[in-house]
């Protein structure tokens, strides 16, 4: 099976491109990207092929293509990947806009590809665990969730993380969707409110989108779940951030941290005590499904759908925290 | 200086421990049920007021430790006869009730106390105080949990009449919407969710609150009584322009111990705290006795309990209402 890689925008690709190479049977083809200079950089990097356009790599017929560009700028890449009738799996958010996420949910259901959203937290070995015991009703009826994905302020991996333009906002956009998509996973229920304030206190001096951010969002079925979306790890904490979802069930507390997982190291060269992470890797878990699925002709375990009502809570967000109350959904 | 404690269960008791560690002379006690004070009277040789009347003539401070829908008379009594005033959070049940408290104390001269023990603690003390410092920049992004079990009482449990005591996010997450406050200033709104509000039938207390301060901060706000027994959390977080503080009960805990269970062995009600040679109770209990026998200021005003108050039951309509809250500027606060 042959994958292609479609611009390196997105830092995840440096991840996703070690994946596909470690998977039997997977022949990673090589990267387009339409900023050459970044795609020379990372085909040197990681001694891979450099197509000089997406239509050359699209022409050697790859059977999928993973999209890392940047958020604003999936839609086009997915489009011309679907008319090619080649699988994909696009990074996260879907897209910036309902309208394009939604265009790119048609355009691959239309071409009859597979669309994968990108959300490795789905293939968490302690996230699994805990939505095993939801579904064998072992932790009984969930009432509420405290949930956070904060992480450091993004700028020093790539500088569009930060561009209202490009990333379709800051912590908000960057940090709600994984959560977003574990609680209605989670639930089996729909969001039908969201409320957001947000603030840019955290490094207001170096950005001018927003740093903190707290949603609150109310499903279907009555749970209520907040989301910590903030970037408020400092730059000097020992890892990039962490996710970590509290829930309050009939049975009791549940506690579950997806990066715990960690060696603590202490060496005396560098100023900082750092983390390891020993446990399992989620992306490459994700990635194999991807294959999988292309494989199989089948569904992917994360769909195109998951990533548009992902998105639609994270907009909702946006909305919120302009006017200052809930927002109903659907937003559309 | 001589204190009358009104109410025996939990909370007159752990004052009591405090009382005796100051130079102050425990009076006496007032209970519901007289034979109910004994004990803690012999423990400090001090004496069983048959009533509230009686105990105003033979005391300087009243120490009003009973549930909180009777704050509010007990306190106006004592300040009409002239009484210095300590009174356990939450000041009162409603904002009304606890500026006319405020406005009682000023007009016959006492000081009213209220016990917000949490800025005793000293870890979170010792956070505020870095904050002023400066140590982690403007605040930004506040996190807040208190976690535990639901109160029991072996009878009349007031902690679950929400008449009484306004229910878990007034009685348990009052303590960290004054924190919040202390740390980065006026609230200005607040959304709130709650379970009892979602889930009539659950037996559990739960509730999620979204602060907005006046300087742009926010806060996250986590109550709960839903928690199995003997389990008891704090977290605080504080992320700042500058950097981040972070104390985690369960991370620090200098001391653990498993052991066997037997039976229902879970106190009634939860105390929390890590093992400290002076208990953050009686820290707080000095830091009044010195307030009242020496003028000196205590680190937290009537007007904050008042503000706190004010914060819980906006929490508390904007659960049960499903909008966000914008809160009024009280004049007492802001004055």
């Amino acid at each position: 099976m042959k994958i292609g890689i479609m611009s390196f925008a997105h830092l995840h690709a440096e991840a996703y491109i070690q994946n596909l190479r470690a998977i039997p049977g997977v022949e990673m083809i090589g990267l387009a990207d339409d900023d050459p200079a970044r795609g020379r950089q990372f085909a040197e990097q990681f001694n891979a092929r450099l197509f000089p356009s997406y239509e050359a790599l699209l022409n050697e017929q790859p059977d999928g293509v993973l999209v890392c560009s940047e958020n604003a700028n999936h839609r086009p890449l997915v489009e011309m990947a679907a008319a090619a009738g080649v699988h994909v799996l696009s990074e996260k958010p879907l897209a910036t806009s309902l309208e394009d996420a939604q265009a790119i949910v048609d355009a691959c259901r239309q071409a009859g590809v597979i669309l994968m959203t990108a959300f490795p937290m789905r293939f968490s070995a302690p996230l699994l665990e805990v939505k095993a015991r939801l579904d064998d009703g072992s932790l009984g009826q969930v009432y509420g969730c405290s949930t956070t994905n904060q992480g450091q302020m993004p700028i020093k991996h790539r500088r569009w993380f930060v561009d209202r333009q490009l990333a379709g906002g800051g912590a908000v956009m960057d940090h709600t969707v994984h959560l977003a998509d574990i609680l209605r996973w989670y639930l089996n229920s729909e969001a039908v409110e969201v409320y957001a304030t947000t603030n840019r206190i955290l490094h207001a001096d170096t950005v001018d989108v927003e740093t903190g951010g707290l949603i609150m969002v109310t499903f279907a079925n009555g749970t209520f779940a907040s989301i910590d979306c903030s970037w408020s790890k400092p730059l000097n904490y020992p890892t990039w951030g962490g996710l970590k979802m509290e829930l309050i069930t009939e049975r009791g507390l549940t506690v579950v941290d997806g990066f715990s997982q960690n060696l603590d190291i202490y060496n005396q060269k560098t100023p900082a005590h750092y983390w390891t992470f020993w446990g399992s890797d989620p992306n490459q878990a994700m990635v194999e499904e991807f294959v999988s699925a292309v494989r199989d002709r089948r569904p992917p375990r994360v769909t195109g759908e998951d990533g548009y009502k992902a998105l639609e809570i994270a907009l909702a967000a946006y909305r919120s925290a302009e006017t200052g109350q809930p927002v109903r959904l659907p937003l559309a | 200086m001589k204190v009358g404690i009104v109410g025996v269960g939990f909370m007159g008791t752990v004052h009591a421990a405090g009382w005796a560690e100051t130079p102050a002379t425990i009076a006496g006690f007032v209970a519901q049920q007289p034979e109910h004070a004994r004990p803690l009277a012999e423990k400090y040789r001090a004496k069983v007021f048959p009533s509230f009347e009686a105990m105003l003539d033979e005391v300087d401070v009243v120490d009003i430790c009973t549930p909180t829908h009777l704050h509010y008379e007990q306190t106006l009594n004592a300040a009409a006869a002239g009484k210095h005033v300590v009174c356990e959070k939450p000041l009162a049940r409603t904002v009304a009730q606890g500026q006319e408290m405020i406005a009682a104390c000023r007009r016959a001269g006492v000081k009213l106390l209220v016990a917000h023990v949490v800025r005793f603690f000293p870890e979170y003390a010792q956070a505020k105080a870095a904050v002023e410092r400066g140590e982690v920049g403007a605040p930004a992004v506040i996190r807040l949990t208190r976690g535990t079990f639901r109160p029991k009482k072996p009878s009349d449990n007031w902690f679950v009449d929400v008449e009484k005591s306004g229910g878990m996010m007034l009685d348990l997450m009052i303590h960290d919407f004054d924190y919040a406050r202390w740390v980065a200033g006026e609230v200005e709104s607040v959304f709130a969710k709650n379970i009892s509000s979602t889930h009539p039938g659950a037996p559990v207390d739960y509730g999620l609150a979204i602060l907005r301060h006046r300087s742009g901060a926010i806060s996250h706000v986590e109550g709960s009584w839903a928690y199995p027994p003997p389990l008891f959390r704090t977290r605080l977080e504080i992320a700042g322009a500058d950097g981040l503080l972070e104390f985690d009960s369960e991370r620090t805990a200098a001391l653990t111990v498993h052991l066997h269970r037997r039976g229902d062995d879970a106190p009634d009600v939860p105390l929390p705290g890590s093992p400290l040679l002076e208990s953050p109770y009686t820290t707080q209990l000095k830091a009044f006795y010195r307030a009242l026998a020496h003028d000196e200021p205590v680190p937290v005003r009537a007007e904050d309990g008042l503000a706190a108050l004010q914060i819980a039951l906006a929490a508390i309509e904007s659960a049960q209402t499903g909008v966000a809250v914008r809160l009024t500027p009280l004049p007492e606060v802001s004055s």
